[in-house]
């Protein structure tokens, strides 16, 4: 890869040669374009992360709200306000994550202006491939599941049940429209690469911001977060038994499906 | 395994349109792309290589006008079987030419020279035999 102008921390550049090496490519040189596109992500996907705390953060503090305020028969709540102030936070969290989108896709702009060659794939990578069809079929399954946990709550005749169910429902949407938005930005998002090398490179990074931006676990947590203890029985269990569900899937998916880094060398070689 | 993949340089004195279709063409023709092979859109090819969306554009249409590649309405481009129908062809015409040479006891590297010169009067200047490496 063509080095960049911009400046690099070496330590930026001593992950990016860890980072390599963990994908098998070794024997690429770390430069310092492959450094700052990598610091980017990992910086943005920190901030992410904090996003998504604060969305439990924000929710657990409705549920609160709703614990001290609301009776189960529904008498002294104060139904909207908290509701409508989560879903705007929602809101303001996906707008957060569009400005974050834009953050690294400029910075891979600037990287890919630099370069004086420019390679590509000839065929479109789809969402299939980035995501693979058991990873896919695993995260939309524990999405599914949360779901329609947080729907069997609404149908509780508790009115605190129900009300948390309502933010759960709120909470598990931003959670799955931010997937879909992410998901939908790393597919338009441009290859920023020069030879096999970099190529392949670029579509590891792009697998695992895929596998990143779908992680499932936000969806096997937040019913457990919001209504275990709450709810009746059947319910908490059932929510407390999606976790190690979850996880056991996502562990067999790992397993039993090639890494990243094989992914796409399939990917880049075999057109 | 070879990579797929197309490579743009700016400092090639070839025009970047020309270096994608003839790349586009290679691929298609040495079955690096499969036929039904789905391309990207012209909008995005040009922003994964830094063209100008005219310039894919152009190398697209060209590779229409030879057959290879078929643009269905919104569903995008994709190759067509055209590249091995071409070579399906030229296979059976090589065949029905080494039993012509064989039936008239030519010696086989006077034919291959038959077939050579043949070529260079055919073919234009860019793609003929000698310019190959």
């Amino acid at each position: 890869m063509a080095s960049g102008s911009e400046r690099e921390r070496p330590l930026d550049v001593r992950r990016a040669r860890e980072w390599l090496g963990w994908h098998g490519l070794g024997e690429a040189t770390p430069t310092p374009l492959l450094a700052r596109r990598l610091a980017v992500r990992r910086r943005a996907r920190l901030a992410h992360h904090v996003m998504l705390a604060v969305l439990i953060l924000a929710a657990a503090l409705v549920q609160l709200h709703n614990l001290v305020s609301v009776t189960p028969d529904g008498s002294g709540r104060g139904w909207p306000w908290p509701l409508v102030a989560l879903t705007g936070l929602v809101a303001a969290l996906l707008a957060g994550r569009a400005l974050l989108e834009s953050w690294v896709r400029r910075v891979d702009r600037q990287a890919g202006a630099a370069l004086t060659r420019r390679a590509a794939h000839p065929v479109q990578v789809s969402w299939r491939e980035l995501l693979g069809r058991p990873y896919a079929a695993c995260a939309a399954g524990i999405h599914a599941a949360a779901f329609v946990l947080a729907a069997g709550a609404l149908a509780i005749d508790d009115t605190r049940v129900r009300y948390a169910a309502v933010v759960l429902l709120i909470a598990l949407a931003g959670v799955g429209v931010a997937a879909a938005l992410e998901l939908r930005d790393l597919l338009a998002r441009p290859v920023v690469a020069e030879d096999e090398v970099s190529l392949t490179a670029d579509v590891i990074m792009r697998i695992e911001d895929a596998h990143e931006a779908v992680s499932p676990g936000m969806a096997w947590s937040l019913p457990v977060v919001l209504l275990c203890g709450t709810a009746p029985a059947w319910w908490s269990l059932t929510s407390v038994g999606l976790v190690p569900l979850g996880v056991a899937a996502v562990v067999l998916v790992q397993l039993r499906t090639p890494g990243s880094a094989a992914a796409a060398r399939r990917l880049v070689g075999a057109r | 395994m070879t990579a797929a993949m197309i490579v743009i340089d700016a400092g090639s004195p070839v025009p970047p349109f020309e270096q994608l279709r003839a790349q586009l063409a290679r691929q298609i023709q040495d079955r690096t792309l499969a036929v039904g092979a789905r391309l990207p859109t012209i909008r995005r090819l040009a922003a994964d290589l830094g063209l100008a969306v005219n310039t894919v554009g152009r190398a697209y249409r060209e590779l229409e006008e030879a057959g290879l590649i078929e643009t269905r309405g919104r569903a995008g481009s994709f190759v067509t079987a055209a590249g091995e129908e071409a070579r399906e062809r030229a296979r059976v015409a090589a065949a029905g030419y080494a039993a012509a040479v064989a039936a008239l006891g030519l010696d086989p590297d006077e034919a291959l020279r038959i077939v050579e010169a043949a070529l260079r009067s055919a073919l234009p200047a860019g793609s003929r035999p000698e310019n190959r490496s």
